[in-house]
């Protein structure tokens, strides 16, 4: 397996300066782009295999960069963004982008986001159909999930929720998305039915329902399944 | 008491002083004054400032009349001249005098001749005079001329003197206010004879007129009328220069005159006589009306003739007053020792014989109570006859009619109730019955019912009730005595009754007008809103005065209309200058003044204690006000301007308040700036420096230590950072709360996480309730403010665990996070919500920001929760913060449940 490579998007080279070698030192090939131009063809020409975005650029709206990339790449999108930027967030998301993480961030959170996305490349080319979370299996070509070995009774809507995180462990996935996949498009709004379905889910599988390690809350954005690997 | 009076008068006179400064930014006006025209008035005055002319002086001509004279319109040449205005009057092109054109040259002295003279209609002031009133005030000087028939209170005796009737006249004020008066003076003699030889005025039209008005006695009489006028003035300059001076002597007259009048036609010639008089004397005057408490003031011909006999006394230069009560030798009396008065001027009518012999005169009863006061006496022989005849008729009241009717219908009650009642009992005093019936009379229709009814029932009880009944003869002596006895009393009672009835009825309109009033100023008084206030007065004026009427404020430096009735009412360009001129000058403009009088507006200012608030105005149209409409007004305009003012006061206090909130909050930012920004970089600087430069040094836990602090400095920076983005939100109004579902256990679990990250340490007792409902809200927000708790527990409780608990009451879900620390003073209670508050610092922990509960309030209540701290909350120690927001049900359909 050869090292992979990493496209950094960020017009603030304080950030690159930062990110470059510490990157490099957790072993990943860096690439930079200071524009969204730039980073266009850096990711047309050099086949990155993971994006970091930061969504303010000088030259174009980091949100038509993800449109753009999405046109013809699934390479992991990772966004940056302030903490008070929900919406962006939300709509970088659901444009494409897997994951994000607000500034300021430690290097620890960064390689572990990389990480998951980079294990949900494999994932989509070896069609993964075993996971498996803090003593929880899920089996989606037997539709079995147990803990512990022992079964878990999920109703139909129970389980689609559950496997639709799961798909995406260790990213978040946003309530619209959820909310579609699970109850069509007509429910994308529905807030309270996740609410109210991820509390049944957690009940069912959590160890301890009032502190949740498996399904983890985003606030203001959606969920995020912690699988063993994550 | 010697001591002061003799201190007082060595020093200069504070008001002379004072009316000599108040003249310093104004123009100086000289007249140059004759006895009639012809005597070369406007020649002196050409030849005058061909001379200053000559010096240097920038002089203009603003308007002279050569009236074809070669010898002065050859005085003309070289001078400028400003251009004339050219007036279509009357299908007539006039060329007048253009006030706007002079203002805008604004020369050092214009020359103005015929200051008698009258504008044509649209003109901004009526008079000529007016307008070289209006350029002095503009710091222009004014030379201009004047014939002494034209004075207002020598124009009864020019009358007198020379048959002719002067129109065009000036107020005396404008020449006793003059700076300068120059008297052009040539014996009557020799005015004839430049008449003759054709060198004064020759239009043909006038000269019936002129040859009535040029002979020898009439011209002598008028020089000696303008030479005295001219001494007096002299006269006057002395005392003025003695008294800013300070030169002791006799010049003080200590005359006062206090002049009685009253809305007869009479009052007119005491006002002229006694402005004579005061001149003369060089004595203040008052002139005063006493009006009887117990009537309205007056039918309207009688208002008006009063309202404007005041007038003419205050343009001839007196102070007029209102009185009222109910005897008039005491009310003058009264003002007359107030007032310090020397002299009373009173007008007297010849009365009739019989009244003579029961009535004492007013003059004989002054005489009789007063002592040390000259009483002048005004007769009124002149007063026109035929005038009576229309006024007579005119005053006989509207219920005569019904009065008679009344009259009628009581005593022929009587009468019928006095025969049905003979016919079952003997009853001597029948004519009590009478009485009764003019008493009713009386009080339902007035004296003049009840005189009437007196007579009837005189007539009906001799015909009914004394032998011989059914005749008006009278058989015994002593009946007669009786009848007349009868008609006596009748009349008295009646007289009686009906001054009851007016009392009464005056006080029950007196009431009214009070009872609006208050309403008025208890309206007024509930409403702080400019425009409310606006509004109340322009609806009550209209209830008042039932005339249209608009009122108008300053705004950005323009006047605008802001109220009016009819609300769509719009004022043209004439009423706008107008309502300007009634601001700027504060006096009265538009309609029945002097200034802009083709507006149908009458404009008053707006006076409140401080200053000119605004304007008002009413549709006069030639009718003015009358003395209880105007009174009215008085009242509504004083409580107007003083809620207007208020009304601004509270807004600019208000304006105030936010200001000085806005500065202290900056203040307070960059303070909390300078000292929550300085102290993580400095320990950051601080730790990555001596790592660089000692880090190999050092053992690993000490760098290890060092990068740590680094790290949880930056998280401080973060958090600050966050803190302030939150502050400004808030501060803003720009905090947009999402209606969302909110989990509150997902919420909670989310702050404590954070919390956990931040201060590891911390022991933090986590308690949900199991069920737990929705509530709608913004997740991130209640995130941030749980964080906030959780951080503001974490500095001020101790070592001691935090704990944090959700749970239902009733329809609501509370939220609170308590420490175990020292807890909050419980005067602080109130304030650990306001920006900036910090408590003191604890434990050697760095106190916070001040921003952190103050941002929490505001989220909590833009979600529409509440939020309120204790102290203390547990074992008389500690602080709990607790939140309550509505619960909500969520429903899901039973289709999606599965």
């Amino acid at each position: 397996m050869s090292v992979e490579r990493i496209l950094v998007v960020d017009d603030e080279p304080q950030i690159q300066r930062f990110l470059r070698p510490a990157l490099s030192a957790a072993g990943y090939d860096v690439l930079e782009a200071l524009t969204g131009t730039d980073a266009l063809k850096a990711a047309a020409t050099t086949a990155p295999d993971v994006v970091i975005l930061d969504l303010g650029l000088p030259d174009m709206d980091g949100k038509d960069v993800i449109a753009n990339i999405r046109a013809w790449s699934q390479v992991p999108i990772i966004i940056l963004s302030a903490r008070d930027r929900e919406s962006e967030k939300i709509a970088a998301l659901d444009l494409g982008a897997d994951d994000y993480i607000e500034k300021p961030f430690g290097i620890g959170e960064l390689t572990a986001r990389i990480r998951a996305a980079l294990r949900h490349r494999i994932q989509m080319e070896g069609g993964h159909t075993q996971l498996s979370a803090d003593g929880v299996a899920i089996d989606t070509i037997k539709r079995l999930v147990t803990r512990d070995g022992e079964p878990v009774r999920l109703t139909p809507k129970e389980y689609d929720l559950l496997v639709m995180l799961a798909h995406h462990a260790g990213r978040v996935v946003t309530h619209k998305t959820l909310l579609t996949s699970v109850w069509g498009a007509a429910h994308g709004e529905d807030l309270h039915y996740l609410r109210v379905f991820i509390g049944q889910l957690r009940g069912k599988i959590e160890r301890d329902p009032a502190d949740p390690k498996i399904i983890r809350t985003e606030p203001g954005v959606g969920y995020r399944f912690v699988g063993d690997d994550d | 008491m010697p001591e002061t009076d003799r201190e007082s008068k060595s020093r200069p006179d504070p008001d002379a002083l004072l009316a000599l400064a108040g003249q310093g930014r104004k123009g100086k006006l000289t007249v140059f004054l004759g006895a009639a025209p012809g005597v070369g008035k406007t020649y002196t005055m050409l030849t005058r400032a061909r001379r200053l002319k000559a010096d240097g002086v920038d002089i203009v001509i603003g308007l002279v009349e050569t009236h074809g004279r070669g010898e002065t319109a050859a005085l003309i040449e070289g001078l400028e001249i400003l251009p004339r205005r050219d007036v279509n009057h009357r299908g007539r092109v006039l060329s007048e005098f253009d006030l706007d054109a002079a203002l805008a040259r604004r020369p050092k002295i214009i020359v103005v001749d015929e200051l008698a003279h009258s504008n044509p209609e649209d003109s901004r002031h009526p008079k000529r005079y007016q307008d070289v009133e209006e350029l002095i005030a503009a710091g222009i000087d004014v030379w201009t001329a004047l014939n002494i028939q034209h004075l207002e209170s020598l124009s009864d005796v020019v009358a007198q003197i020379t048959g002719v009737a002067v129109r065009e006249r000036v107020p005396d004020t404008v020449l006793s206010r003059a700076d300068d008066v120059l008297l052009v003076d040539l014996p009557p003699a020799e005015l004839i004879e430049r008449l003759n030889e054709g060198k004064v005025y020759l239009p043909d039209s006038a000269k019936r007129a002129i040859e009535r008005f040029f002979r020898l006695g009439n011209l002598t009489a008028l020089r000696e009328l303008a030479l005295r006028r001219t001494a007096d003035r002299v006269d006057d300059q002395m005392v003025d220069y003695l008294k800013q001076n300070a030169i002791e002597g006799p010049w003080a007259s200590g005359e006062r005159l206090l002049v009685c009048i009253g809305p007869d036609l009479l009052s007119e010639k005491v006002v002229r006589t006694a402005s004579r008089l005061a001149s003369g004397l060089n004595a203040p005057w008052i002139v005063v009306f006493i009006e009887r408490a117990d009537r309205e003031s007056g039918d309207g011909e009688g208002a008006r003739r009063l309202d404007e006999t005041f007038r003419l006394a205050e343009q001839l230069g007196a102070e007029t007053r209102r009185i009222v009560g109910n005897d008039f030798v005491e009310e003058i009396l009264k003002l007359a020792r107030r007032e310090h008065a020397t002299q009373i001027v009173i007008g007297t009518r010849r009365q009739p014989f019989p009244l003579r012999l029961f009535r004492q005169s007013l003059p004989d009863a002054l005489a009789e109570r007063i002592s040390g006061v000259g009483i002048h006496l005004v007769t009124d022989k002149e007063q026109p006859r035929p005038k009576r005849g229309v006024t007579a008729k005119r005053q006989m009241p509207e219920g005569f009619g019904r009065a008679l009717a009344i009259a009628a219908a009581t005593v022929g009650t009587a009468t019928a109730l006095g025969l049905l009642i003979e016919r079952f009992i003997i009853l001597p005093n029948i004519s009590l019955l009478y009485l009764l019936a003019v008493l009713t009379s009386a009080i339902y229709a007035g004296h003049i019912a009840a005189i009437a009814a007196a007579l009837l029932s005189v007539l009906a009880y001799n015909f009914f009730f004394i032998d011989p009944v059914g005749t008006f003869t009278v058989a015994e002596p002593h009946e007669v005595f009786a009848l007349f006895i009868f008609l006596v009393a009748a009349a008295l009672a009646g007289s009686l009754a009906s001054r009851v009835r007016e009392q009464a009825k005056s006080a029950r309109r007196r009431a009214a007008a009070t009872q609006a009033l208050y309403d008025f100023s208890r309206k007024l008084s509930g409403t702080a809103n400019v425009d409310d206030v606006l509004w109340a007065a322009v609806t009550q004026m209209q209830a008042t005065l039932k005339r249209n009427t608009a009122l108008l404020l300053p705004e950005e430096g323009d006047l605008r209309l802001k109220a009016a009735w009819p609300p769509d009412t719009e004022l043209d360009v004439t009423d706008t200058m107008a309502a300007r001129w009634a601001m700027d000058k504060k006096e009265a403009a538009g309609n029945g003044t002097g200034t802009l009088p083709n507006s149908p507006f009458h404009f008053r200012p707006l006076t409140s204690p401080h200053g000119v608030v605004g304007v008002c105005g009413f549709v006069q149209a030639g009718k003015p006000l009358e003395i209880n409409e105007e009174r009215a007004l008085a009242a509504i305009l004083d409580q107007t301007a003083i809620a207007i003012d208020r009304a601004r006061l509270s807004r600019e206090s208000l304006d105030h308040a936010a200001k000085l909130e806005g500065e202290r909050f900056r203040a307070a930012l960059l303070s909390s700036i300078s000292h929550d920004l300085r102290t993580p970089l400095a320990t950051i600087t601080g730790a990555v420096t001596s790592l660089r430069q000692l880090g190999d040094r050092m053992p690993p836990e000490s760098r290890d230590d060092l990068l740590q602090s680094i790290e949880e400095e930056g998280g401080r920076l973060t958090r600050f950072v966050a803190n302030l983005l939150d502050m400004t939100r808030i501060e803003a109004g720009t905090v947009n709360a999402k209606r969302d579902w909110v989990d509150v256990a997902d919420a909670v679990r989310a702050a404590v996480d954070r919390a956990h990250k931040y201060f590891p340490a911390r022991e933090i007792d986590t308690s949900i309730a199991p069920e737990l409902p929705l509530m709608r809200g913004d997740s991130v927000l209640l995130g941030q403010v749980l964080f906030n708790l959780l951080d503001n527990a974490n500095k001020y409780g101790g070592d001691e665990p935090i704990s944090i608990y959700a749970r239902r009451d009733g329809n609501d879900i509370v939220l609170s996070v308590t420490d175990l620390g020292k807890g909050i003073a419980p005067g602080d209670l109130e304030q650990v919500f306001e920006k900036f508050f910090r408590r003191g610092k604890v434990d050697g922990r760095t106190p916070g920001t001040g921003l952190g509960l103050s941002i929490a309030k505001g989220f909590v209540e833009a979600m529409g929760g509440r939020i309120k701290a204790e102290s203390p909350a547990l074992r008389r120690r500690g602080t709990r913060i607790s939140m309550r927001f509505p619960a909500a049900e969520a429903e899901i359909s039973e289709k999606d449940r599965a």
